[in-house]
Order: structure tokens, then C-alpha cells, then sequence
């Protein structure tokens, strides 16, 4: 007797429980997402700005209700950990988040190192990874069907200089090259050595530089010795003001200086001031862009207006790319209609993503190749873009005193 | 482009002097290696940087303010937290500085953000131009600064009791303490120092290196190479062991390449551990 009303209890909960789950999304399915990111250590900058960009993602697909798969709506939960800027905790990090915390699917560690260390271990298990800021050819030179990247590939930002600089000015023939000997500043040097010499541009000077340098004077002077026309210095936000102001302590000028990362934000162009004047740079994104999308911000505006209500400042191509990787996610969930691995995998496969952040297709290799990152100019110190026509806010000018 | 080099290398030296001081007077009296010190260096460089931006402060002049800013709280946290753990074994030493180095950076990252800034000087210094060769007025300002602080400091442990009651501390704490000497307050005192001239060279350094929070493993890391070089607790080590490294660092940049610049520190620092292991002007105790 005791046992059937147990029996008919259990009954009535279980019931009780499906009726509510069936009307209430808030009881649904909840996706985890895993982020392994480098909240502390030298990349802190780069991964506190990755996880700000996640979780204005996360908060307004909170807001609009989770992500909608087959009849319900699903949330989402963020699992992260920080990787203290060490690629090899990152790789056991991402282990981690498969194994122990069973998330479904995984954002990249930042940069192109530690994507590429990443991306082992997702495949390995079979977990579709979202790489946020990964612009290498070589992390995906792999044959991974797992690994997606919102960046195209470093050539994209060369390339358009390159012919910007050939034709305003054919005089133009001697290029300095200056590049932080990592992963990423390292393969867009050389996209940038391949684009000169591809035009008939002679490389006069091309040397690396230790990560921590905290003085570029001797490469200065070496490159003010070989009077080039065209500099050309890659690295990170922190090398970038410490590599300009070294320039203008030398009395280093050309007609061109192009600088990548750094020079489109606003923290590098207050740290610099007026020498901030006619650099040249290039990036997937930057808050002066208006594209129209389907995602969750609707545009690349209400997305930067979105950032600044949350944050207080506009956002980067950093914290705009972690917002991105979120949307794409979201899409190809949504378009599978399931959290399944494999329909995911197809879905962020076949592309056709309209985001703020641009349309977002993946080549072959899982690399974006379906946009062109525009070119910037710092002009009276503000970011005119140049490149490409349909978006220009202003003209290309010579000459970085 | 040599003699370029040889300014550019003087100018980064007097530089690296200034990073090295306070870590340098920590270590050698007190015996700890102190992982607060990059740290102190860019919270100076912040209360320079505010003091720009707020009330049009020069860093030069607010590298006093720094220091006094840094001082006290300096004194009571080794009088009251470094100070009951001087006697256990290094290690017990370097975990409590690594650990409040790991509070003092996150405070910072929270409340200062990771984002680079620097003090931009309005309107720029400019630079001179001396026989072909340029010199940077904002370096050589700060550099001069550097120079100021190493000899301030220097007379201060020559000419003055507070100084020479260091100078006594460090030679033989035991003796120091039968002359009545208060050598927990004079450990307290040095630290305070130390930290007071870290915050100044912070300050005098924001015109030149971008600040943020993660600055901080750079200046400890040449401070460390820079004290090894010169001599433990030796102030003209300091200077010796800065002035030495810019220069190797610069040409070391100009024959190998600058990606090899501080290799080749480095691999001078173990020629000298092994030739002569304290240092250019390290001796057992103080001048």
C-alpha cells in the first residue's frame, strides 16, 4: 500500500516537473560553453577583454531568452578558467572543460599559439572551437574539421595596404620591417614582406624582437640607417607605443608607417598623441563600421552602443570578437535545431553568418575567408577608414613625422 | 650609428638604475627578494599618470608626490607583515612578496583596467640635437631623475643616522642591535625607502614605457639583472649594473639582432656569476 503511494507521488512530480519544463524555457536544456582564457599574466589585457565581449553575448541572450533549439528555448553557461597566459595550462584547461566539466562546445584560448595547442585536444574529442583570435595560416594548416576562425587570414590585412601604398605613390620603394618574434606579429610580417616584394618593393630591413622588449632604439637606428619609405612594425598594443615614441625620439620619419595591433584604438592613439598622426593599420574590426546583421545586436552600432552602455568605453577588435564568436554559436545552434555535435559542426560549416561583426563564412581550412578587414588611418587623431570604398570616411595621406 | 647607439644605451641605463635601486637596497639589507617591487614601480607610474591627466602635474614633479604616496603604507606592511617572517628561510620571504604582489597587481588590474596608457607630455619636450646625434629631452630628463634618485639615496646611507643605522643593519644585524639599534623599525624604515624610490622611478618613467599592471614582470626582471650585475645592495652597483646593461643590450641589439639583445645580457650575467659571483661591486657588507 505504502509502495503504490510512492509510486503515485513519483508519478505526479515527474509529471509536475515535464508539464513546467514544457512551459518554461527556464527549465530547459542548458548548453555549456567552454572558454579557456588568460585572465592573468601578460595577455591579461588581451583575455579580460575576450571574456567582456562573452559576456555581453551571454547577457543579452539571456535577455532574449537563450538559444532556440528544436520547440524550446535553451540556456547558456560560460565555464571558464584562467590559463595564466600559459599555452601549455591552456591545452590542459580545454581538457579539462571536455572531460571533467563536460561543456559542448569550446571557445578558443587567445592568439594564434594557443589556438593552434587547442585545437588538439577539440579534436581529439570532437568538440566544435570557435577560435575568436586566431589570424594564422598556420594554426589551421592542420586538416582539423573542429577548429572555426572568425579571422581571415593574415595576408588580408597586408595585401590591401600594400596596393594602397603602390599606387599613391610610386616612389615608394624601400620597406623596414619590424616584427615581435610571436606566432601572429611573426606570419603578418611576413604576409607583409610577401605583399612588398610582390610589387617590386625592396625589404631593406626585416628583424625580430623579443616579447618584454622595453627598448627598440638599436633596431631604430638601424632601420634610420637604411632610410626606408615604408615601415612596417607588427607586435602587440604595449610594443606599438614604445616602438612609436622611440621613433619620434630618433627622428625616425617616412612617407609610410604602418603599425599592427594597436594603432586603431583609442588607448593607443591618448598614449602616443600627436604622433599618432598618419599611421597606417588594419584590423577585422573597429567600432566606426556598420554592418546590418541578423544576430542578436541587429548591427554593428547597436552592438558598439550596447559595449559602451555595459562597459563604458567602445569596444576593440578583441572585445568585439569575443561577442562574435558567441553570435556565430549561437546561429549554428539554432540553424541545427540541437546542441549535437555533429549538426553544429555542419551548420558552422556551410556559413552564411550575418553578424555585426561582418558576414562570417569559413573556408576550407575552418579560416574565415568571407570579408576583407578595412584599412585605418589615424587622422587629427581620430580613425578614418580607407579601405575599401564602400565604407571610407576619408583619403589616404602620406608623410609620419 | 655606433655613437647613436652608445646615447641610446646611457639614456636606457640611467633608466634601468632608477628600476633597480629600490630592489637592490631591499635586497641587500633586508635579504629579500621582493616580487612587489615592478609592481610599486607601476603604481608610481599610475599616480603620475593621474596626476597628469587630472591636474596637468609634469612626472618629473610628481615623482616626489609618488613617493611619499608609497612610503608609509610601504613601512607599515613590512612592519607588520614582512617583518614577522624575515627570520624563516628565503623562500618563506619570496612566497609572502609573490603573494602580495599578486594582490597589489590585481587591485591594480581591477581598478586601473589592463589597458596601456602613458603620460603624454603636452607640449613635447622635443630632442636635442648634439653633433648629428639625437637625445630625447623627456629621457634624458627622466634619466637625470634616475641619476638624482641613486644619489640621493647614496648620500642618505653616507651622511645620514637613519642612513648609517641601515648601512649597521645591513653589515651585522646582531652587533646593530647591542648598539640599540631598533632594527625592526630600521627594516621597516629601508623597505618604506625602497618602495618610496620605486614609486619615483615609476613616475619618472610614465613619459617613456606604456603603463599597465602587467608592466610589472619587466621592471622585476631587469631589476633583478641589473642587482646581479652590479652587486648586491651596492648603490654604485646600481648604477654600474644599469649603465652596463643599456649599453650591452643596445650594441648587443645592433650586432645580433635586437631579439637577441637580452640573450646576450644574460649570457654575460652567468659569465660573471662564474668569475666574479657578487657582482661588479657587491661585497659582503656596505660601504
Amino acid at each position: 500500500m505504502r509502495s503504490k503511494g510512492l509510486g503515485v507521488v513519483a508519478f505526479v512530480v515527474a509529471a509536475a516537473v515535464s508539464v513546467i519544463a514544457a512551459f518554461n524555457p527556464g527549465l530547459a536544456q542548458t548548453i555549456k560553453v567552454g572558454a579557456p582564457l588568460p585572465l592573468t599574466g601578460p595577455l591579461s589585457p588581451e583575455g579580460t577583454k575576450l571574456r567582456q565581449g562573452y559576456e555581453l553575448w551571454l547577457e543579452e541572450l539571456n535577455k532574449a531568452g537563450g538559444i532556440r533549439t528544436a520547440g524550446s528555448r535553451a540556456n547558456v553557461e560560460l565555464v571558464f578558467y584562467d590559463y595564466q597566459s600559459n599555452t601549455p595550462r591552456a591545452v590542459q584547461l580545454a581538457e579539462k572543460l571536455i572531460v571533467d566539466d563536460k561543456v559542448d562546445f569550446l571557445f578558443s584560448p587567445f592568439g594564434s599559439g594557443a589556438a593552434k595547442a587547442a585545437s588538439v585536444v577539440a579534436e581529439k574529442y570532437g568538440v566544435p572551437m570557435l577560435a575568436s583570435t586566431a589570424s594564422s595560416a598556420e594554426v589551421f594548416d592542420q586538416g582539423y574539421k573542429n577548429l572555426f576562425g572568425l579571422y581571415t587570414d593574415n595576408s588580408t590585412l597586408s595585401e590591401p595596404i600594400a596596393d594602397l601604398v603602390t599606387k599613391k605613390s610610386p616612389d615608394i620603394r624601400r620597406v623596414a620591417i619590424l616584427a615581435r618574434n610571436d606566432l601572429y606579429p611573426m606570419s603578418l610580417a611576413n604576409e607583409f614582406e610577401k605583399s612588398a616584394k610582390a610589387r617590386g618593393l625592396q625589404v631593406v630591413f626585416f628583424e625580430k624582437y623579443a616579447i618584454g622588449t622595453m627598448d627598440h632604439s638599436a633596431a631604430l637606428t638601424q632601420i634610420q640607417g637604411v632610410r626606408p619609405d615604408w615601415i612596417v612594425v607588427t607586435g602587440y598594443i604595449n610594443d606599438l607605443i614604445l616602438a612609436r615614441k622611440q621613433m619620434g625620439d630618433l627622428r625616425l620619419t617616412a612617407p609610410v608607417v604602418t603599425m599592427i595591433n594597436g594603432p586603431a584604438y583609442n588607448e593607443w592613439i591618448e598614449a602616443t598623441g600627436a604622433l599618432s598622426e598618419n599611421i597606417t593599420t588594419a584590423s577585422w574590426f573597429h567600432p566606426v563600421l556598420n554592418y546590418q546583421s541578423k544576430d542578436l545586436f541587429g548591427s554593428t552600432q547597436n552592438f558598439v552602443r550596447l559595449f559602451k552602455d555595459k562597459y563604458g568605453s567602445e569596444p576593440d577588435f578583441t572585445q568585439a570578437s569575443g561577442a562574435a564568436v558567441g553570435v556565430i554559436l549561437q546561429q549554428a545552434i539554432e540553424r541545427a535545431g540541437s546542441t549535437d555535435r555533429d549538426a553544429v559542426r555542419a551548420e558552422l560549416g556551410k556559413g552564411n553568418f550575418e553578424t555585426f561583426f561582418g558576414l562570417i563564412s569559413f573556408g576550407p581550412t575552418g579560416m574565415a575567408n568571407s570579408y576583407v578587414p578595412p584599412v585605418y588611418q589615424i587622422q587629427d587623431r581620430q580613425v578614418k577608414v580607407i579601405y575599401p570604398e564602400a565604407v571610407k570616411t576619408g583619403e589616404f595621406r602620406l608623410g609620419v613625422r | 650609428m655606433l655613437a647613436q647607439i652608445f646615447v641610446n644605451g646611457l639614456l636606457l641605463g640611467a633608466l634601468y638604475s632608477a628600476i633597480a635601486l629600490g630592489f637592490s637596497l631591499v635586497w641587500g639589507v633586508l635579504n629579500i627578494i621582493n616580487i612587489l617591487h615592478g609592481s610599486l614601480i607601476v603604481l608610481g607610474a599610475y599616480l603620475a599618470f593621474f596626476l597628469n591627466a587630472w591636474f596637468g602635474i609634469s612626472p618629473f614633479a610628481a615623482a616626489p608626490v609618488a613617493a611619499m604616496v608609497l612610503f608609509i603604507p610601504a613601512f607599515l606592511l613590512q612592519l607588520g607583515v614582512i617583518n614577522r617572517v624575515l627570520a624563516k628561510p628565503v623562500l618563506i620571504t619570496l612566497t609572502l612578496t609573490f603573494g602580495l604582489n599578486l594582490m597589489l597587481n590585481n587591485a591594480m588590474l581591477t581598478v586601473f583596467r589592463a589597458d596601456y596608457r602613458k603620460v603624454v607630455l603636452d607640449p613635447p619636450l622635443g630632442v636635442l640635437d648634439i653633433a648629428g646625434l639625437a637625445v630625447p629631452v623627456d629621457r634624458l630628463a627622466a634619466g637625470a631623475g634616475a641619476i638624482c634618485l641613486v644619489a640621493l639615496v647614496w648620500l642618505l646611507t653616507r651622511t645620514t643616522q637613519i642612513g648609517r643605522a641601515i648601512v649597521a643593519v645591513r653589515m651585522d644585524r646582531d652587533a646593530a642591535a647591542l648598539m640599540g639599534i631598533p632594527v625592526a623599525t630600521v627594516y621597516a624604515l629601508t623597505f618604506a625607502l625602497a618602495a618610496a624610490v620605486a614609486g619615483a622611478a615609476g613616475a619618472l618613467l610614465s613619459a617613456i614605457f606604456p603603463i599597465s599592471p602587467v608592466a610589472s614582470a619587466g621592471y622585476l626582471g631587469k631589476a633583478f639583472v641589473i642587482c646581479v650585475l652590479g652587486g648586491l645592495g651596492s648603490i654604485p652597483g646600481v648604477v654600474a649594473g644599469g649603465f652596463g646593461l643599456g649599453i650591452i643590450e643596445s650594441y648587443g641589439a645592433l650586432w645580433l639582432g635586437p631579439e637577441h639583445a637580452g640573450t646576450v645580457a644574460f649570457v654575460l650575467l652567468l659569465l660573471l656569476l662564474l668569475f666574479r659571483p657578487n657582482g661588479l661591486f657587491g661585497r659582503k657588507g656596505f660601504e
